[in-house]
């Protein structure tokens, strides 16, 4: 028994060896990073392979699973730019497309990948510091002016200021040729993406094969985070800085990846206009007033970063950063007009500047380019035209379009034109080499296919020097054609291993930040994450009280037996769904149990439910590096919950269970921010939002339901809704009567649902904060609250009627704004008009 | 030519404006043929801060804060400046236009004045066809540089007409070339299209223009304005030659130069962000009074 089952693993071993295999046929005339010129795999990939086959195509499909999950469970996502649908309820988010098949490359190889990405990364640092000082290599005559001149992101404004085109992270794009050496394909040096991309697809792969990693002496990650945090601390003057990570917002396509990079490193993530400039120096608008920042890790084009100086339309910048870092007050990394270095004109002139430079050849060449603002160089492009690439010289400066083409595939007369326009203005123009990619394996349809790929490559400039991730971010096409790799274009990424002969120095495969060294950032919190989380607060207690309305409503419509006064009551549940804005009026919408479905589902009725979490989920996306993985996943059951499914009307009980099951998840959001949300600012804003705005619908309930008049079934419906129902049956055997309902859920500190207990709350937080001055003086906020509680504790329920529930409503109401106007950015951002005029 | 210019600009603002910053560009430069005397910015408010200092291209700025609240900003700028250009070459006389984009191409100056500054698309002149088709028109075979682009700037001024309620500083380059009128600042946008399209530096010139009253009448004090024109380098030896295609005229003495720069975008008087300022109006009065 036993060795026939030894046996029959071991053929089922080798037949999925084969399977996997069988169709695998590199294309002609690419190197392959998998199969050697003999149709053998090659020996790096052996050990992977054999683990692989290893396992049983369920367990494969279960590890998978865990490395998709673990992507769609930190929310890792691709934002393609304009791709934003609000009825979609991943708004545009794309789970990152995750290929299982990791990219390996033994240690001695990468090696030489890492000496010639250190020695560029050199290279142009020395070059970025000529351009923006001295100019010697140009006045050599070793790189024309004019190679220089037509970049968009040449900053003359920086010209001679401290770090103007400093460098602190750089990232090459190699490909390998048919020869298989490994070509560099394009620089970075603006503001690199895909190092949060490289990490998340690590964890994830990580978390898939987390036996290969223990075999297989993978390179680790970390040691390359701490080295690139230690170059940007060291660039600031104090010892303890504050390091922003200035992201363009939401919308920009990668703004995950900076979320995450921020929470992982430690930085504070903010937007232009949440930083300011008084008196040269850089500060963040935070909820205690002015904070400086010393350092900043932009993410935005250096040509965005300040709208006085350089590009005047830019509404991400800080106006007068260029000034603070011309007078050394700040260190913007990389410097603000680093991405000059990024144009392909420069790249024909590589080689000399190395040999000039630093006596050597190039350790990775970059693929041949000819600038063709050289009279030679344009022959020569022109010569050889058809079996070259032809692509603007300069990223859209406003000359040709950016993408490169292949005048070998155009029409006669295309080809005459782009000849034309070549003869015209060559210095627009590069013409380069065709290079075609390798290919690497990605696993489809249960076998392996060769597909191209391109490998970003990052290095840091750490205390100790440059330092290269011993891994990266690889892209892979799904074309069979390989020469222009875009992420837009929907291809796959996936991890790359460096395997070393050697077991590798065991740093955690799931690092988190204490763990990497990483001090915390002071606690100060930034007034517009404030802002949004209390608007995310506000949100979401907003949709729980539109579900409150839409339960009650039809409980009691659906209620077999109804009570005296029933019908009047819902008149004025289905009215007051009208007056929230929750389900539109008018003659079509008479039908309650119709308004009952357009409050829960309809996105055109802001006051709706589902248009409520939707605008909590816009809220929170732009603090998702303060939200926890559960939270986050909270948004998307209530969206899925809250979309209705197509065509089909859900019943009366449906339509219930559905406003039930929502109020269930709503209550879980509660649950995870009081047991797991630390007790610091962030905190108490998302409470205060919430207290103020239970405290407001309160007041409507109450006005609504609960005036002098009000009938038994109307006051129920009002302990209905501020499910004060068990409370009110514990302490009176009689049904529903005016003044001890009023005083459950207006005035008693006892009841976490009635208005009194809201300010207290509120009180409590707003006493947390900090405050600006210390004169001893109350800040507005803290005023108005004070007031609110001591009429709150001195009220008495028969004074309460429609006009005293209705100063107390303002009053709350009066409190949101006083706020706003203390902690929040309140239009001092860069959406203040410019003004520019011609005289 | 000595002059005396002033040159005032109010902006009202419709409610109170608590905080603003801007850079200002209203203090002339030296060089060009003209040596500046004295040249004073006052600016009301006071600002809280205030730093002048010289742009990249050696354009005059004054960044300032004004951090109280204030519905007005006024600045006056009162200069002396003392003019003498030499005599530009005789265009017939100037090198080959396509030698000049050629040495323009392989210059390995990034100074300030290196016509590599000025040979591409910047902000507000994008390439449009059109335009180059236009100056084309003017650049057959090997014609000396400074010829054809008078040439051009004549017949921009022939063929354009002179509009100032046709466009504003938003209005795009290739409208108000389709158009075929605006102002200065857009027959000088459009000539520097040109130019640069058939690969010839050229840079935009803020300043002003003396006036000439009609005979008999007295100048009217404050309707003068400021103006903007082209410069072309025209190689290494003859270098920067003012072109005015508003007037059709080679720059001498009577243009008084305030800034230089790629376009209007590097030179504008003042750009700023100001705190929801609502609605604003802006009033201008220039004077550029030749004293001697």
């Amino acid at each position: 028994m036993a060795v026939q089952g030894r046996t029959r693993t071991g053929r089922s071993r080798a037949d999925r060896r084969a399977a996997l295999l069988a169709g695998y046929r590199p294309l002609p005339g690419a190197f392959d990073e998998f199969i050697d010129g003999q149709g053998e795999v090659r020996p790096h990939w052996e050990p992977f392979l054999s683990e692989w086959c290893a396992l049983s195509p369920a367990e494969l499909s279960q590890r998978f699973g865990l490395a998709d999950r673990h992507v769609r469970d930190t929310g890792v996502s691709y934002r393609v730019h304009g791709d934003v649908d609000a009825r979609d309820p991943g708004f545009g988010e794309r789970a990152w497309p995750l290929s299982h098949v990791p990219l390996v490359i033994p240690e001695a190889e990468w090696q030489v990948i890492a000496a010639g990405v250190t020695q560029r990364a050199e290279l142009l640092s020395t070059l970025l510091d000529d351009i923006y000082g001295p100019g010697a290599l140009i006045a050599k005559g070793l790189l024309p002016a004019a190679a220089i001149t037509g970049s968009p992101d040449y900053l003359r404004p920086l010209h001679g200021a401290p770090g103007g085109g400093s460098l602190q992270l750089y990232a090459a794009d190699l490909g390998r040729g048919p020869d298989g050496r490994w070509w560099v394909l394009q620089d970075r040096t603006q503001a690199p993406s895909g190092t949060g991309y490289a990490l998340e697809n690590r964890l994830a792969l990580a978390r898939a094969f987390p036996d290969m990693f223990r075999s297989m002496n993978i390179e680790r990650l970390a040691s390359f985070f701490q080295g690139f945090r230690a170059g940007l601390v060291a660039r600031s003057k104090r010892v303890e800085p504050r390091i922003c990570l200035l992201t363009p917002g939401p919308l920009n396509e990668s703004y995950f990846e900076q979320a995450y990079l921020a929470r992982y490193l430690g930085f504070l993530l903010v937007e232009g206009g949440d930083l300011v400039m008084r008196e040269g120096r850089i500060h963040v608008r935070t909820i205690a007033g002015l904070k400086r920042a010393d350092v900043i890790w932009r993410r935005i084009d250096g040509d965005f970063a300040d709208p006085l100086e350089l590009n005047a339309a830019s509404a991400l910048g800080v106006a007068g950063l260029v000034e603070a870092v011309r007078q050394g007050q700040v260190h913007v990394a990389n410097g603000l007009g680093s991405g000059v270095v990024e144009a392909r004109a420069l790249m024909g002139f590589m080689p000399a500047i190395a040999r000039q430079l630093t006596g050597e050849e190039l350790i990775l060449p970059n693929i041949a380019t000819w600038w063709c603002g050289q009279p030679q160089e344009r022959e020569t492009v022109l010569d050889r035209l058809g079996e070259m690439s032809v692509a603007p010289a300069f990223r859209g400066n406003g000359g040709p379009d950016d993408a490169p083409v292949l005048p070998g595939e155009l029409s006669e007369t295309e080809r005459d034109r782009l000849r034309q326009r070549i003869v015209a203005r060559g210095m627009d123009y590069v013409g380069q080499e065709v290079v075609r990619l390798s290919t690497m394996p990605v696993f489809q349809n249960g076998r392996l296919e060769p597909h191209p790929m391109t490998l970003r490559v990052f290095a840091a400039s750490t205390p100790e020097g440059w330092k290269v991730m011993p891994g990266g971010f690889c892209r892979i096409s799904d074309e069979p054609d390989a020469r222009a790799v875009s992420l837009r274009n929907g291809v796959r990424s996936t991890d790359v291993w460096i395997t070393s002969e050697e077991p590798v120095a065991q740093v955690s495969l799931l690092p988190t930040p204490d763990r990497i060294g990483i001090r915390r950032v002071s606690g100060t919190l930034p007034s517009r994450a404030a802002d949004n989380l209390f608007w995310l607060g506000r949100y979401l207690e907003r949709s729980e009280a539109t579900l409150r309305l839409v339960r009650a409503l039809l409980g009691r419509l659906m209620d077999a037996d109804p009570a005296p006064g029933r019908s009047e009551t819902v008149k004025q549940l289905a009215g007051m769904l009208v007056a929230w804005g929750a389900a539109g009026g008018g003659p079509a919408r008479k039908d309650p149990v119709a308004q009952a479905r357009a409050a829960l589902h309809s996105l055109d009725d802001y006051g709706s439910a589902a248009a409520s979490i939707r605008e909590a989920r816009r809220t929170a996306s732009v603090i998702r590096e303060r939200l926890s993985i559960d939270a986050w996943r909270l948004f998307g059951d209530l969206q899925r919950q809250l979309v209705p499914e197509d065509g089909r009307k859900p019943s009366e009980g449906e339509t219930y269970e559905i406003a039930d099951r929502a109020l269930k998840s709503l209550a879980a959001f509660s649950g995870l921010s009081q047991e797991n949300m630390v007790r610091g600012p962030g905190w108490r804003f998302l409470d205060i939002g919430r207290r103020l705005e239970r405290g407001i619908a309160t007041c409507r309930f109450a006005r609504q339901f609960a005036d002098s008049h009000a009938s038994g079934d109307s006051l129920d419906a009002l302990l209905d809704l501020t499910d004060s129902q068990i409370t009110y049956r514990s302490r009176y055997l009689l049904g529903a009567s005016l003044l001890p309902v009023l005083d459950l859920v207006m005035l008693d500190p006892y009841n976490p649902r009635s208005v009194a207990f809201q300010v207290e709350r509120l009180d409590a937080e707003i006493a947390d904060l900090p405050t600006l001055a210390d004169d001893g003086m109350l800040e507005a906020p803290r005023r108005l609250v004070l007031r609110l509680a001591a009429d709150c504790r001195t009220t008495e329920a028969e004074r309460l009627d429609r006009t005293s529930v209705l100063l107390f409503e303002q009053l709350l109401m009066g409190l949101s704004g006083a706020i706003a106007d203390r902690y929040f950015l309140q239009n001092s951002g860069p959406e203040g008009s410019r003004m520019t005029s011609i005289a | 030519m000595i002059y005396e210019l002033r040159h005032v600009t109010t902006y009202g603002y419709g409610r109170p404006v608590p905080f603003s910053r801007c850079i200002l560009r209203l203090l002339p430069r030296d060089g060009s043929g003209q040596r500046v005397e004295k040249a004073d910015l006052t600016i009301t408010p006071r600002p809280a801060e205030r730093s002048d200092s010289v742009c990249f291209f050696g354009n005059r700025m004054t960044s300032i804060t004004i951090a109280k609240p204030h519905r007005e900003l006024k600045l006056e700028m009162r200069a002396r400046i003392v003019v003498d250009r030499p005599a530009p070459p005789h265009p017939g006389l100037t090198r080959g236009w396509e030698e000049v984009a050629r040495l323009a191409q392989e210059s390995n100056s990034l100074a300030p004045d290196s016509p590599a500054h000025h040979l591409y698309p910047s902000r507000l002149v994008p390439p449009v066809a059109a335009v180059v088709a236009y100056a084309r028109e003017s650049f057959g075979g090997a014609r000396p540089v400074l010829e054809a682009a008078c040439e051009l700037m004549a017949r921009i001024r022939r063929d354009f007409s002179y509009d100032p309620e046709a466009t504003e500083v938003t209005t795009p380059l290739a409208e108000a070339f389709a158009q075929r009128h605006g102002v200065c600042q857009d027959f000088a946008h459009i000539m520097i299209a040109g130019l640069r399209g058939l690969g010839l530096p050229a840079a935009y010139v803020s300043g002003y223009i003396r006036t000439i009253p009609p005979p008999g009448e007295k100048r009217l004090e404050g309707a003068d304005a400021s103006h903007a024109w082209v410069m072309l380098w025209c190689g290494p030896e003859t270098g920067w030659i003012g072109l005015d295609p508003t007037n059709d005229l080679i720059v001498a003495d009577d243009h008084i130069v305030t800034a230089v720069g790629r376009d209007y975008a590097d030179v504008a008087p003042l750009d700023g962000v100001v705190i929801g300022p609502g609605s604003q109006k802006v009033g201008v009065a220039v004077d550029v009074v030749p004293v001697g």
